[in-house]
């Protein structure tokens, strides 16, 4: 018997700040919608077992797109974008997401972001509470501070090291073989998105003095993060928790950098009671 | 327990162990590359010669050059040659970011033959717990 998955490739064009771009996204199920984005230099593959979950897409309504720039979301058609250099702002990435969830028609969806994703998570629920019923960080910190960023993007740099960075950036008590998609998922976007995309998660983000307005009751506000996560640690994330009043953080034991790729049947054993709770809240809403 | 990449007697054995490896011979393919891994006071150099491993010396390696070195405690490295490492302990850029190695010289040749030198150190834990 042929196996297929129950995930659909679509493109839709969107708006954002003048330009359009013809972006792709994976969608399935039916539910509550939920927005699924990816991290820095990654793309929607990312989710993919989330998206074949049969308890979960019984009640949700999976999307994940590929930024611009990102997998199958090519560079725009009116920009001469080799004459820049690519780089992810807040702004960009806030009013992508937005312009997202209304041509799609998606009533008030979840959000759940993985680094780059999860920091803009804290984002949205910040500026946006009443466009989105819940959002669900992985991976953050208030802030990231500087960092060099020149490394991955540079001639003398290989893809490997994006690779690497991938594989070692799963926990070594994961499987081999989801380990090891982390990290060829790691190669595929081109090679200035993970420096452009980590402009916004080591510079542009940056929630100091800002946690204690995000109003948790408008939208909901969960954590995850590995505790085998070198760059955001749980430490860090609890922080971050403490100040976000009604937040709700959990550790991911075993985990580090993507948990819904290094191991997601772990990964959906932290999700599920959170997807469980919003499926309630929005029951009685 | 001691960090087995210095010790001498192992350096012959070590060498041909990599060079058999059939991930290590993928990922160090065109590298030609002195190494210095230190752990505490001691060193080894690992020579690389177009993607083969011609040399791994630790003794009287004091004035030898090298292009890129992996630095960290003995601690550093004892946590990392665990069968599971602690975290923070488990990757060598990992483990840069919480500032338990360090990388110096060459960055940039290190970086890019990143798959290779995390590789051999695989190896490395492999043998440290065979």
């Amino acid at each position: 018997m042929v196996k297929v998955d129950p995930v659909v490739g679509k493109y839709i064009h969107l708006t954002v700040q003048g330009i359009e771009y013809r972006v792709f996204y994976e969608e399935s199920g039916q539910g509550i919608p939920m927005i699924c984005m990816h991290s820095g230099g990654g793309d929607g593959m990312e989710w993919r077992a989330l998206l074949n979950d049969p308890e979960i897409i019984s009640k949700y309504h999976l999307i994940a797109p590929n930024l611009p720039y990102h997998g199958k979301s090519l560079p725009p058609e009116s920009v001469e974008w080799w004459k820049q250099e690519y780089r992810l702002t807040r702004n960009f990435f806030i009013e992508f997401n937005l312009a997202l969830s209304q041509a799609l028609g998606l009533e008030r969806p979840v959000y759940i972001g993985c680094y780059v994703g999860g920091h803009m998570a804290l984002d949205l629920a910040l500026e946006y509470p009443d466009d989105f019923r819940a959002v669900i960080a992985v991976g953050v910190a208030q802030r990231r501070g500087p960092a060099t960023l020149d490394t991955f993007y540079h001639p003398s740099v290989s893809n490997h090291y994006r690779m690497v960075n991938g594989m070692y950036f799963s926990a070594p008590t994961n499987p081999q073989e989801y380990r090891r998609e982390v990290s060829w998922c790691s190669m595929q976007c081109a090679a200035p998105t993970t420096k452009g995309d980590l402009y916004y998660y080591f510079v542009d983000h940056d929630l100091s003095g800002k946690t204690q307005l995000i109003d948790t009751m408008s939208c909901a506000v969960y954590m995850l993060t590995g505790d085998y996560d070198p760059t955001t640690t749980v430490e860090a994330s609890l922080e971050l928790a403490a100040q976000i009043k009604g937040s709700k953080f959990t550790e991911m034991k075993g985990m580090s950098h993507a948990g819904m790729a290094e191991n997601p049947p772990v990964f959906k054993k932290y999700l599920m009671p959170i997807l469980n709770e919003i499926a309630e809240k929005s029951k009685s809403n | 327990m001691a960090v087995c990449f210095i010790d001498p007697k192992n350096a012959v054995e070590f060498k041909d162990i990599l060079n058999a490896d059939k991930e290590f011979k993928i990922a160090a393919r065109y590298m030609t590359k002195d190494v210095c891994i230190e752990a505490g006071d001691t060193k080894c150099i690992v020579k690389f010669r177009d993607g083969v491993v011609t040399q791994i010396k630790s003794e009287n390696a004091f004035a030898d050059p090298w292009d890129f070195a992996i630095r960290g405690s003995i601690d550093s490295w004892e946590k990392f040659l665990q069968p599971i490492p602690p975290r923070f302990y488990d990757g060598i850029f990992g483990g840069m970011l919480r500032g338990n190695f360090r990388m110096e010289g060459d960055t940039v040749a290190a970086l890019s033959h990143l798959w290779a030198v995390t590789r051999m150190l695989d190896i490395f834990r492999e043998q440290q717990n065979k």
